[in-house]
């Protein structure tokens, strides 16, 4: 069972990054908190003991990913892989995982308060309002179809746009 | 989903009458026998940090140190000078007396050392320290406000953005909490006014986000009934020790309520707007509470509901109609303030408080970014935020 949740996390948090990358041309407040980003600002999410992780950085207007981060701006780590599942399958929202104590944090909390803003957008695309509503307190409308989005994903993946940074 | 909750407070607590006399004891049996005291100017000059000091030498423990400049709205800076101070000194222990700046900066004090740090910047986060050494650590409240003495988190500014940051971890509490009478007697009637109103927020927030559990809830509801049956009695007559001490012990619950159930978006503006035009925390909870309750009202509706026989008593509450009295407790809330402010001229606008509208906008992006509103009952955006303080003003 952890090794199937696992391997969802991790396609999941693919998807997160590659969802992030698209909405900051499709969605106009994604686009608005990466132009408030400091540059370099970067995130580590950890999930449960040695699950999947996901290293981005922005840098030059671009969220890179990267295969490892020894000191990352921000460094999430979630307690347990059930919990990771959960979390990346629209079963709990991120603001329903602080409140349930999901995860510890190394950084800034201001820092975690931007990705959870950005999480939520990117929710609001990825998940449907069904499931939305159970794990947000109030969704954020989407600008765009949901399926532009799908389908610059689906693009991006297909043409390997969101490989590995250097 | 059963809902899960984590709950945690290992602070002891020395309660009532004659509990200064109890701290060198309570050193000594912690194996401390150098400890560093830290206070406020104004503290030093009242006399209050004296008896402290004079309760301990009675009973054979005297400070090595003191530290008594620690401002109003301490920084990052303060801190890492007072823990050089206290390796100079060669302490082995912190005993603080004082209100909220004041032990929020021991708890950071007491962070920095006990994880041998330099610098407390290196170690803000949510809950990610390891335990570190044992630094014996006494707080002293003089105000009955901010719970600080059994919370697990430290709120300290930082000088180079304004940003009041927030360190988070169980190893910040203090050993030992010292709620005596004597500490809030002199208290003067508005100070008494706005932090009673910073613990009935911080009561009300914990009882309604996203964190609440049942036994936060128990704390919460407790201090509520507290503080609306005495905040006024204390503000209108200080020496009343009953109402002084139903206040601390109030404020003590509210503590430890939210510190196991996390603020909300009161906390949230309320600490931009301390970090950006400098309102003193406690003014600005009074100002912001029912504005920001109105705010989550369509969210929060029964919560509100819920906490209206602990701020008017049972048989006031039962002759409301179930449907109103969501707000009828914002209203009551409304009401009390307006007493509040006829009694000692608290400011309860923005306006009187002496904010500018110019500075909305950046209040509202300041407090987007603040930990507290990520369990606020109601998302609230930056236009949302700009909303409520003109609601405020």
């Amino acid at each position: 069972m952890r090794a199937i949740q696992s391997l969802i996390v991790a396609i999941v948090l693919r998807v997160v990054h590659a969802a992030l990358v698209e909405l900051m041309a499709l969605d106009s407040r994604v686009a608005q908190e990466f132009a408030r980003m400091p540059e370099g600002l970067s995130y580590s999410i950890r999930t449960g003991h040695g699950g999947p992780v996901l290293h981005v950085q922005w840098k030059d207007g671009k969220l890179h990913r990267l295969a490892d981060l020894p000191l990352p701006t921000c460094a999430l780590r979630i307690k347990s892989m059930p919990l990771s599942f959960r979390l990346f399958t629209g079963q709990m929202g991120l603001s329903q995982a602080y409140a349930r104590q999901a995860f510890t944090m190394g950084g800034e909390v201001a820092d975690v308060m931007r990705l959870a803003r950005l999480v939520n957008l990117v929710e609001s695309y990825l998940f449907p309002k069904v499931i939305t509503r159970r794990i947000m307190t109030d969704v954020p409308e989407t600008e765009v179809c949901f399926l532009r989005a799908y389908a610059r994903i689906a693009l991006g993946f297909l043409t390997c746009k969101y490989k590995l940074s250097r | 989903m059963v809902p899960y909750f984590e709950f945690q407070n290992a602070v002891k607590l020395l309660c009532g009458e004659l509990s200064l006399e109890r701290i060198a004891i309570e050193l000594e049996l912690m194996g401390a026998e150098k400890p560093l005291m830290l206070s406020d100017a104004v503290l030093t000059k009242i006399g209050t940090l004296s008896t402290v000091i004079c309760a301990m030498e009675s009973e054979g423990v005297s400070p090595t140190a003191v530290f008594s400049d620690i401002p109003v709205d301490s920084s990052l800076a303060v801190v890492n000078q007072i823990a050089s101070f206290y390796r100079e000194q060669g302490c082995d222990s912190i005993v603080a007396v004082g209100g909220g700046s004041v032990i929020d900066t021991a708890k950071g004090v007491r962070l920095v050392l006990s994880q041998n740090k330099q610098d407390i910047l290196s170690l803000s986060g949510l809950n990610n320290l390891v335990r570190g050494r044992h630094v014996p650590f006494i707080v002293v409240p003089t105000t009955a406000g901010t719970g600080s003495e059994c919370t697990g988190v430290a709120v300290i500014r930082n000088d180079d953005n304004g940003v009041k940051m927030e360190f988070l971890s169980p190893y910040v509490e203090p050993d030992i909490a010292v709620i005596d009478p004597r500490m809030t007697i002199g208290l003067p009637p508005k100070a008494t006014a706005t932090t009673g109103m910073d613990a009935m927020v911080h009561a009300i927030e914990a009882y309604t986000c996203q964190q609440a559990n049942p036994l936060s809830s128990a704390y919460a509801t407790a201090a509520i009934r507290l503080l609306a049956e005495n905040v006024e009695t204390a503000t209108r007559n200080g020496k009343d020790k009953q109402a002084r001490f139903s206040m601390a012990l109030a404020s003590t619950m509210a503590g430890i309520a939210f510190s196991n159930s996390m603020v909300g978006a009161v906390h949230a503006i309320g600490h931009a707007l301390g970090g950006v035009c400098h309102v003193p925390h406690a003014v600005a909870m009074t100002i912001l509470l029912p504005h920001v309750m109105r705010y989550n009202l369509s969210h929060c509706r029964a919560g509100y509901a819920e906490l209206l026989p602990y701020l008017v008593g049972m048989d006031a509450a039962q002759s409301v109609p179930a449907s109103e009295r969501a707000e009828a407790a914002i209203e009551a809330l409304e009401k009390l303030c307006r007493n509040l402010a006829n009694i000692c001229g608290i400011p309860l606008t923005l306006k009187d408080a002496g904010v500018s509208p110019d500075s909305f906008a950046q209040v509202a992006q300041v407090a987007i970014n603040d930990g507290a509103l990520i369990v606020n009952p109601r998302t609230a955006d930056e236009n949302q935020v700009i909303e409520i303080l003109k609601a405020a003003y």
